[in-house]
Parts: structure tokens; sequence; C-alpha cells
């Protein structure tokens, strides 16, 4: 209890001591799939679309169905807000991957830390989001939509996510977590533990590089999950940024790329993404 | 019968009423007869003692809550207890005004006088004229305003409360302001507006001004406006200005106008505008690679011609008129941004 009270008023000092802060970290609040530490500004709203087609190369992309444009792997539209400076809202949907499709999620994120120039060294977030795949329960008892009760239809992630701006043009962000699923098939583990790593380098003031990828520890060998990795290259041109994605990951939120990456590097099964977003003052 | 006594009751009301009102004015100055106790006076009040006219805006006094509230609408955008709506999601009055006197002789409003004053005392280097002293003002969204707002301009000339309103829905891109909210900021500029002492006056126009006014003489109404810069000119300058003759660079201005002007709204955190930047290397590296463009990134382009609020992008920048930023300022800043890339 000591320690926890200690921690506690250590953070407090480090956030009340006024420095100068370091913004930017990265350009939005996602970096290519997950979070980043960066917030909305209070009383902003933001408006997401995010797309990824089908596999780019393997036996399913190639020029058959151009690359995978024919294809959709998911689609995403979120309204996310900033309700305070330090406080961040969110509600999206998205036609989801494998058993979890038809999917309403949402978010809350708080930041405890934001990096200062001579301070803080790092920005902190923590975020806790949940999803809720509405579709029709499925009949086989085998498969992880073999819903019974609307509870186990539930899935969590919560994760802490830590950033430094090193440098005005590079950024980098590490991110631990707990994924749970209320319901998985016979041969798999409702709770995941994970740890990302995030690389951001800006080679001029409106364009960037980015890669993320995230390594869940205790995933039940023999089945056929992947952990996701993602490259990306971002246009920033003010009020809204575009980024584009190559990834074997095919869903677009935490609750989802993390248990259902089923996509392999090796094979081929990459696939081309973006997004883009608007954010509105409200 | 009745009627007839409630109508002289009124009449002497009336009279009663107004008597005082200008027992109260000539009390305060009939108390002057010292030219240190002149230095306190509002310069209107001393010019209305003098004979001149009031303008539409005047107030006789200032009301502490009513300052207050002014003060409000103009620093946050609304009442600090919120009982009204902001005035605007984009922006408040401070991100284009300074509050503060901007030169040290208010006759000469000039941009050099502003950068050399601005620099002493660190004020923000803005677009748009202080706020000290608008009260004082006789015309408003003079010169090239027109050219930016067309005929919404006309009703603000001889106006300031019109004036107010037009800054509220046009630059500020907000609501229409109530009549009341109009009355509060106008008690606000009355409280920050020019004084004797602002005028820097020596001994003998002191001498000279309470003899005036002890004798009613309207001599000294030249010598008070002559103090005084009554109208703020705009004229909008070339998006490719060309250098001044014998132009040697001045990086520490060019420095403050960086930091002071472009950096009051463009600063990460503030979310003033959509693009937001830091003075490190990349930013510089942009905006040098820009310069030579026709678009809102270059320097020169975005200083003398601003952007335009669209449907869709409210916010927008308001340009610096020549009398806001000269040419020789401009190429001040261009060559710091260059300085640091």
């Amino acid at each position: 209890m000591k320690k926890i009270s200690l921690i506690i008023v250590m953070f407090t000092l480090l956030a009340t001591t006024a420095q100068e802060k370091i913004w930017n970290t990265f350009e939005g609040t996602r970096v290519l799939n997950n979070h980043s530490t960066e917030m909305l500004y209070k009383k902003d709203l933001e408006f997401r679309i995010e797309h990824k087609f089908g596999d780019l190369a393997g036996s399913n992309g190639g020029l058959k169905n151009f690359f995978g444009f024919d294809n959709l792997a998911d689609v995403r539209f979120a309204f996310e807000y900033g309700a305070t400076t330090n406080f961040d809202v969110g509600l999206g949907r998205s036609k989801g991957v494998n058993q979890q499709t038809e999917v309403i999620d949402g978010y809350v994120k708080y930041r405890f830390l934001q990096q200062e120039k001579k301070g803080v060294p790092v920005s902190l977030t923590v975020v806790s989001s949940m999803a809720l795949p509405y579709r029709k329960a499925s009949t086989d008892s085998t498969s992880s939509a073999y819903y019974q009760t609307p509870i186990e239809r539930l899935i969590f992630t919560n994760q802490v996510i830590v950033a430094r701006k090193v440098s005005d043009r590079l950024s980098l962000q590490l991110n631990v977590g707990y994924h749970h699923r209320n319901l998985v098939a016979a041969n798999d583990v409702n709770g995941m533990l994970f740890t990302g790593g995030v690389i951001r380098y800006r080679f001029t003031q409106t364009f960037g590089v980015l890669t993320e990828y995230n390594h869940v520890w205790n995933r039940v060998s023999g089945n056929n999950q992947k952990n996701p990795l993602s490259f990306g290259v971002e246009l920033i041109t003010g009020g809204h940024n575009f980024t584009l994605v190559l990834s074997n990951g095919k869903a677009l939120n935490e609750n989802l790329f993390l248990s259902n990456t089923t996509s392999d590097w090796l094979k081929g099964q990459w696939r081309i993404g973006f997004s883009i977003n608007r954010r509105f003052k409200l | 019968m009745k009627k007839t006594i409630l109508f002289f009751v009124l009449l002497i009301l009336t009279g009663v009423t107004l008597l005082s009102i200008n027992d109260n004015v000539k009390s305060r100055f009939s108390l002057i007869n010292k030219t240190n106790d002149l230095n306190d006076l509002s310069v209107l009040d001393v010019l209305l003692e003098l004979g001149e006219t009031k303008p539409n805006h005047y107030l006789m006094k200032t009301n502490q809550d009513s300052v207050r509230m002014g003060y409000e609408m103009v620093h946050f955008g609304q009442l600090k207890d919120k009982s009204n709506s902001r005035i605007s999601k984009f922006f408040v009055c401070t991100d284009c005004h300074n509050q503060k006197k901007e030169v040290a002789n208010l006759l000469k409003e000039t941009p050099s006088e502003r950068v050399k004053y601005g620099m002493v005392n660190d004020l923000p280097f803005l677009p748009a004229s202080t706020f000290f002293g608008m009260y004082n003002k006789t015309h408003w969204y003079n010169g090239d305003y027109a050219k930016k707002y067309g005929n919404l301009v006309i009703p603000t000339r001889d106006s300031l409360d019109n004036a107010i309103q037009l800054c509220a829905t046009q630059c500020s891109q907000g609501r229409e302001l109530k009549e009341w909210e109009i009355r509060t900021i106008i008690h606000y500029y009355k409280s920050i507006e020019i004084s004797v002492k602002d005028l820097n006056l020596n001994q003998s126009e002191l001498n000279q001004l309470l003899t005036d006014l002890a004798s009613h003489n309207n001599r000294s109404v030249e010598l008070l406006k002559s103090k005084y810069n009554s109208i703020n000119e705009a004229t909008f300058g070339e998006i490719e200005p060309k250098q001044p003759d014998n132009y040697i660079p001045n990086l520490k201005v060019g420095e403050y106008i960086f930091k002071n002007g472009c950096m009051h709204c463009h600063s990460m955190g503030k979310n003033i505008t959509n693009f937001e930047f830091d003075a490190e290397n990349l930013t510089f590296s942009f905006l040098v690679s820009k310069l030579k463009k026709h678009n809102n990134y270059s320097v020169p382009y975005i200083v003398r011609k601003g952007t335009y609020a669209i449907n869709g992008r409210k916010q927008y920048m308001p340009q610096y008129p020549l009398e806001k930023m000269s040419d020789t300022q401009l190429f001040d800043l261009i060559n710091y941004i260059k300085s640091k890339k």
C-alpha cells in the first residue's frame, strides 16, 4: 500500500511540475493499427475511416484480384472525442474478421504523463477498450462464435503505452497489455499477454514512416495465429492525416488483430490498408 | 388630473437625474487643479469636457461587473461561469489582438515601433490591432479590409458595436453577439482606454490642458488628438514582396516575429490552427522548401494573403497588413527561417 501511495505521489509531482511539454510524438491517436500516446484536444471530434484490402500476394493475391484491391479484409468507421485534455473516448464499428464479425468497439484512454522538454522523459497513457461482435451466434459448438449469452461476446484489451519523442524526426513507443476474450475455441486461451513496439521516423514535416509490431507471449502452439507486423507511411496535410499500411493483420481494432491475425508474412499474406481521419472542433 | 400630476412628477425626476449627472461630470473636472491629477483622466472624457461630441459607444463610467464579463468574453470566448455559449469554437479575441499598448508613442503605431516595443516587453506580434485604445478609435475595418470582407465593413466603419459584431461573426467565425454581450465588451474596452498619461505630454502641454479645462477652451482638443492614432489603416501587401533597397537582414527581428507572431497561434498544443509546428529543424526545412510556392505553406504568401474561411474549414489565418508587418520585417522573418534550416 505504501509503495502504491509513493508511486501516486511521484506521478502527481511529475505531472504538476510545469515544464514545456512535448507534442506530436505521433501524428494521430493511432500509430498504424494500435493506439499511440497522442490524445485529441479537448472538445475535438475525430472521424476515422480505416480500411484493409485482401492479400497482396500469395495464393489469394496477385493480378487475379488486383493485388487484393478486389477484396475487403476489414473496414472500420469510428468517432473519437477529446472529453478533456487527458481523457478520450471512442466508438467504432468494423466488419470484423474470422468468426468475430459485425463488431462494435469502444474505448476510454487516459494520459497520465506527457513528455516534457526538461522534466518528464516519456508520455504514458492507459487505454481500455472493449469489442462486441453482434453477429448471429454460430451453431457450431466448436466455434469461437458459439455464443450462448451476450457476455460471451465481449472482448477486452487493456494496455499501458509509453512513448518518447527522441528527436523531431524519431519517436519510439512501447506498449504492454492484457487481451481477453470471453469465449474462445477449445484449443485457445482466453487471456493473452502482449507487448508491442513502434518506431516512427519523419523525413519531412509532412512525411514519415512507421513500423508497428505486437507480440503475444502465451499463444497456444498449434493454432495458426500470428503476431501482427505492420509498416506504413504517413502523409500529413493539416486537419487530417493519411496513413498507408502494409500489414499481415486483417483486423483494424486491437480487440481483433491481437488474437485474430492468421496471415503469414512469409507466405505473402500481407495487405495494403489505409486510414484517414478528419478532426472537427465542437 | 392624475395624468397631469404623473407627467410633472416624471418631468421633475428627469430634470433632477440630468442635473445630478451633469454635476457628477463637472465635479470630476472641478477637482482637477494640478497637472499631476490630469494623468489619470480618460482622454475621451477630457475631450468631451472640451466640447467634443460623444461617440456612439460612449459610456459615462465603467461597471466593474461588466468589465469582468467583457474581459472573460475577450480572453475565454464566454463567461467563466459558462452562463452564455462560446462566441466561437475556433478563436478567442486574444489569438489576434493584444490587450496592451504595442508602441511607446501612440501616434506612431508603425511596424518598426511595434517590433521595437514588442521585443522589449515580450508582446505577441499579432496581425490585428490591440484592444488597448480601441475605445478611442473613431473608425474600424479601414482600408483594404473591404477587400476581404466586402460590404460587411460598411456598417462597422463608424460603429464600434458593429465592428465587434463583425469580428465575432466573420473574423472569429462565431455566432452573433447579443446586445448585452457587446455592452460588456465595450465596458472592458473602456477599462483599457487611453489615459492622459499614455500620451506622454510635456509639462507645458499639461499646463495648457489644465488651463483649457478650467476655461472650457477647446484649443487642447487638437493637441490631444495629435498625440494618438485614432484610425488604424490597413493595406494588404504583395504575395511576392520586393526586397527593400539596401536591405540588411535583422535576424533578431525575424526571430521575434517567428516566436511571438507565428508561434503565437501555430505552436503545438494550442489547437488554434490546423497547421501546428515547433521551432525544430524539420519545421524550418519545410518552410524554406515552400518559400517560392504560391500556397498556404509559403510564408510570404500566407502573411500577405492569409486564408479564407470555407465550408468544412472555418478556421482561417488573417493576413498581416503592411501597417502591422512591413516588407522589411517579412524579409527578416524569411531570413531567420532560412538561417535555422
